[in-house]
């Protein structure tokens, strides 16, 4: 019996010398994986840096309606002017869609510098779309009788004012943000982001502004703080990252490049990113706002997924504002040739 | 060659569509399209912020004295991914700006047209700026 | 044998007893605390955080006194019989009504060795700046805060550890910064947050941070920099609940050495904790531009 019992310690002794590195080895690691599409802890991966990429307009032109998708033949004489206009919007020798071929003919208001300011030396995807907007169906936004008057109003002032003070120009033009709605798509001067996730978040960084959203993925319920971009909360749908935005503050007040991008206390947001391939997140966004629509609109926008050492670079727009201070000088000026006539 | 314009033209607005691309540019209010403005001057410095670069450029008056002219450029991120950095466009190069004056008459102006002296655009090439050519440059491959 | 088999227990427990000792961590470490690991086996610093200290207000030790901005009374013809002793140095007129919320607390500094050490001429200038506060602090007109200010200011800041990426969310001016800890290019620009390459050493963080402009400040102090600022961050897991953050400063325009800054940095772990946006820009405009216009939105008139 002794000997048997010896046996027993010495056996549990050497396991348990066995057995106590273990406990101190660090524990296997799982990086993420471009060929499993899943981070470290099995989420899809959205992280990387992307960009709306397609040349497809938001709302369908008026020569277009009633049709949801182009032909073939349309699709390929687009293709042949892209491909004509972005060697030249390189050299800063654009068409006549993007800027204009000399000071002489410069307009006063709209995109007054040549396009090598504002291509990335990437062409433009052409699709068969032509509306990011599939509902309403018609592809318009159904802006209220007010918004509409709003939208008229903000496309009459914009770069032209009046400009009184710092409260007249745009929310853009005041280096705050141009809103949510817009995030994922729109900005002319600057419009990557860069997706990062972490456990329990997903961020987004939009590089015009800077504009963070920080998303909690914990099914925390909204808050009460409103604020500019709202309360967002996000879940995983499958592989469909869906994320829930309310508790936007009322900015309906202020001076908008595009009404429809405006918050106000009705607005809620449904946001769905679903990559469906390695370059290419659909993302879906649906606008609910009494405030400004006549019944929630939905659009699809595709976006592209940029080479991995694409930055997003810092947006010093306060900081150096100059635009500012120059609009209300020129502001004054009007006002004064105004009244000394 | 007309029809060639027309189709341009047609093809080009089906594409860029009915959204208005806002570069928050308050141009109207800013600067006045009556006053034309051409300068040839020296850089200073440049300001690489947003949305607006700022040109610093001094220009020689035909009386002999030196003017401080700030010129208003478009936003410096397209330029940064295709290679350019702060150092692209040095102290001291010529440049001409093609633009319009300041509303209130001041020594400021937008460069809507820029370009080197001898006629090369400003920003296209990495080789016109003195970039280094440092393979970025996709133009150059 | 049965002196064989108490030999056998004691060597296989001196066996057993060695394998456990050499898995202690080691006491060459000050604190012997291992942080989670994430799910990639990175050291796990995710999570809200904040600096519980007067260094925003000045970095150096500091008594209280009355304002950030402070002028001297105007000296006085004694009345018959008085002398006044002491000069008088009052709150200036645009703090005067905070009263004691405008305040600045007292507090022991951040600085190792509690000496900053500047170039003779970079220390008039660095008074100069705290005697034109007012004016000159960044801080006050909502520009971004540069680093290592942002980490002690008074708001709360998230990191979020990504792949290759590990972004650092401000609540001030909705300040970001993106650290590298992929290898990357060059900034092809000054910055005010700087450009910031990490990696991991042991528990700690290291960041890199170059390409500053010389627009921020340290603190409201008027402690300042150039544009060949370098700074190294180390953030140090030491508890579950809190970091160690150590700066180290250098620049050689500036300074006569590099020096440096030493916190900790403690959790929020408060159920609701999260950063809120504080978008001050448009809390400034009436400062900064509210002359400019037409009309004044402060008051409605017309601006002369």
């Amino acid at each position: 019996m002794q000997s048997r019992s010896i046996v027993l310690i010495g056996a549990v002794a050497i396991a348990g010398a066995i057995a106590m590195p273990a406990c101190y080895a660090s524990p296997p690691t799982k990086a993420s994986s471009p060929t499993t599409g899943r981070t470290a802890w099995g989420d899809p991966d959205l992280q990387g840096v992307w960009r709306y990429e397609a040349a497809i307009p938001l709302e369908r032109p008026a020569q277009l309606a009633g049709r949801a998708t182009l032909t073939a033949e349309e699709v390929a004489a687009r293709e042949r002017v892209e491909k004509e206009q972005a060697a030249k919007r390189l050299e800063g020798l654009e068409g006549a869609a993007v800027g204009r071929r000399s000071v002489a003919e410069s307009p006063i208001r709209g995109n007054e510098y040549n396009s090598f300011w504002q291509d990335h030396g990437r062409p433009r995807q052409i699709s068969d779309r032509t509306s990011l907007v599939v509902d309403p169906p018609d592809g318009q936004l159904p802006f209220t009788p007010d918004a509409k008057k709003a939208e008229a109003r903000s496309s009459a002032r914009y770069g032209v004012g009046p400009f009184e003070s710092y409260l007249d120009p745009d929310t853009g033009e005041r280096c705050l943000t141009d809103g949510v709605t817009g995030m994922m798509w729109q900005g002319p001067n600057g419009g990557h982001n860069r997706i990062v996730q972490s456990p329990g978040y997903v961020t987004i960084l939009h590089e015009e502004y800077r504009d963070r959203r920080v998303i909690p993925l914990d099914g925390r319920e909204h808050g009460s703080i409103r604020q500019w971009f709202g309360d967002a909360v996000g879940r995983w749908d499958g592989d469909t990252l869906v994320v829930d935005t309310t508790n936007f503050l009322d900015r309906t007040n202020y001076e908008w490049a595009n009404i429809w991008t405006r918050p106000s206390e009705s607005l809620h947001l449904v946001e769905r990113f679903k990559r469906v391939d390695a370059t290419t997140i659909e993302y879906t966004v649906t606008v609910e706002d009494p405030t400004t629509f006549t019944r929630p609109w939905t659009a699809v926008i595709p976006i592209t997924k940029l080479p991995d050492d694409t930055q997003i670079y810092e947006y010093a727009c306060h900081e150096g504002n100059y635009a500012m201070p120059n609009l209300l000088r020129g502001g004054r000026t009007d006002a004064a040739r105004t009244s000394s006539r | 060659m007309l029809t060639k314009l027309v189709m341009l033209i047609a093809g080009a607005s089906l594409i860029v569509g009915a959204t208005r691309v806002s570069a928050h540019h308050a141009f109207a209010a800013e600067f006045d399209s009556t006053k034309p403005i051409k300068l040839k001057g020296t850089v200073v410095k440049m300001e690489w912020i947003n949305p607006h670069t700022w040109i610093h450029l001094d220009v020689k008056t035909p009386k002999g004295t030196v003017e401080r002219w700030m010129i208003e450029g478009g936003p410096p991120n397209a330029l940064y991914r295709r290679g350019f950095t702060q150092k692209s466009l040095p102290q001291g190069a010529e440049i001409v700006v093609e633009g319009f004056r300041a509303k209130d008459g001041s020594l400021r102006g937008n460069g809507r047209d820029l370009t080197f002296a001898d006629g090369r655009r400003l920003f296209v090439g990495s080789s016109g700026t003195g970039a280094p050519k440092d393979g970025r440059d996709a133009a150059e491959k | 044998m049965r002196i064989a088999a108490w030999v056998a227990i004691i060597v296989v427990a001196a066996v057993a007893g060695a394998a456990i000792w050499t898995h202690l961590p080691t006491t060459a470490r000050a604190e012997s605390y291992t942080a989670p690991r994430t799910a990639d086996g990175s050291p796990d610093l995710n999570g809200i955080w904040q600096a519980v200290n007067t260094a925003n207000f000045d970095i150096q030790a500091h008594p209280a006194r009355p304002a950030l901005a402070l002028v001297p009374g105007p000296p006085r013809a004694p009345a018959p019989g008085l002398v006044r002793a002491t000069r008088v140095e009052v709150p200036a007129l645009p703090v005067r009504a905070l009263g004691a919320v405008g305040g600045v607390p007292a507090g022991a500094g951040v600085v190792e060795g509690n000496e900053i050490p500047y170039q003779p001429w970079a220390l008039a200038k660095k008074k100069e700046n705290a005697d034109n506060w007012l004016e000159r602090d960044p801080e006050i007109k909502c520009f971004m805060p540069g680093v290592p200010r942002a980490t002690y200011m008074p708001y709360p800041f998230q990191i979020l550890q990504g792949t290759n990426k590990i972004l650092i969310a401000y609540e001030f001016a909705g300040a970001t910064r993106t650290i590298h800890m992929d290898t990357v290019g060059d900034s092809p620009s000054s910055t005010w947050m700087g450009w910031s390459r990490g990696r991991w050493d042991g528990d700690s963080l290291v960041v890199d941070i170059t390409d500053f402009n010389e627009e921020t400040w340290f603190d409201r102090a008027g402690n300042f920099h150039s544009d060949a600022l370098h700074v190294v961050e180390r953030y140090t897991p030491v508890s579950p609940h809190h970091l160690m953050y150590e700066v180290t400063i250098e620049d050689p325009k500036v300074f006569t050495r590099p020096w440096k800054m030493r916190m900790p940095l403690y959790r929020r772990f408060d159920a609701d904790a999260q950063i809120r946006e504080y978008k001050c820009v448009e809390f400034v405009e009436q400062l900064m531009y509210g002359h400019l216009g037409v009309v004044d939105p402060a008051t409605g008139t017309i601006n002369k």
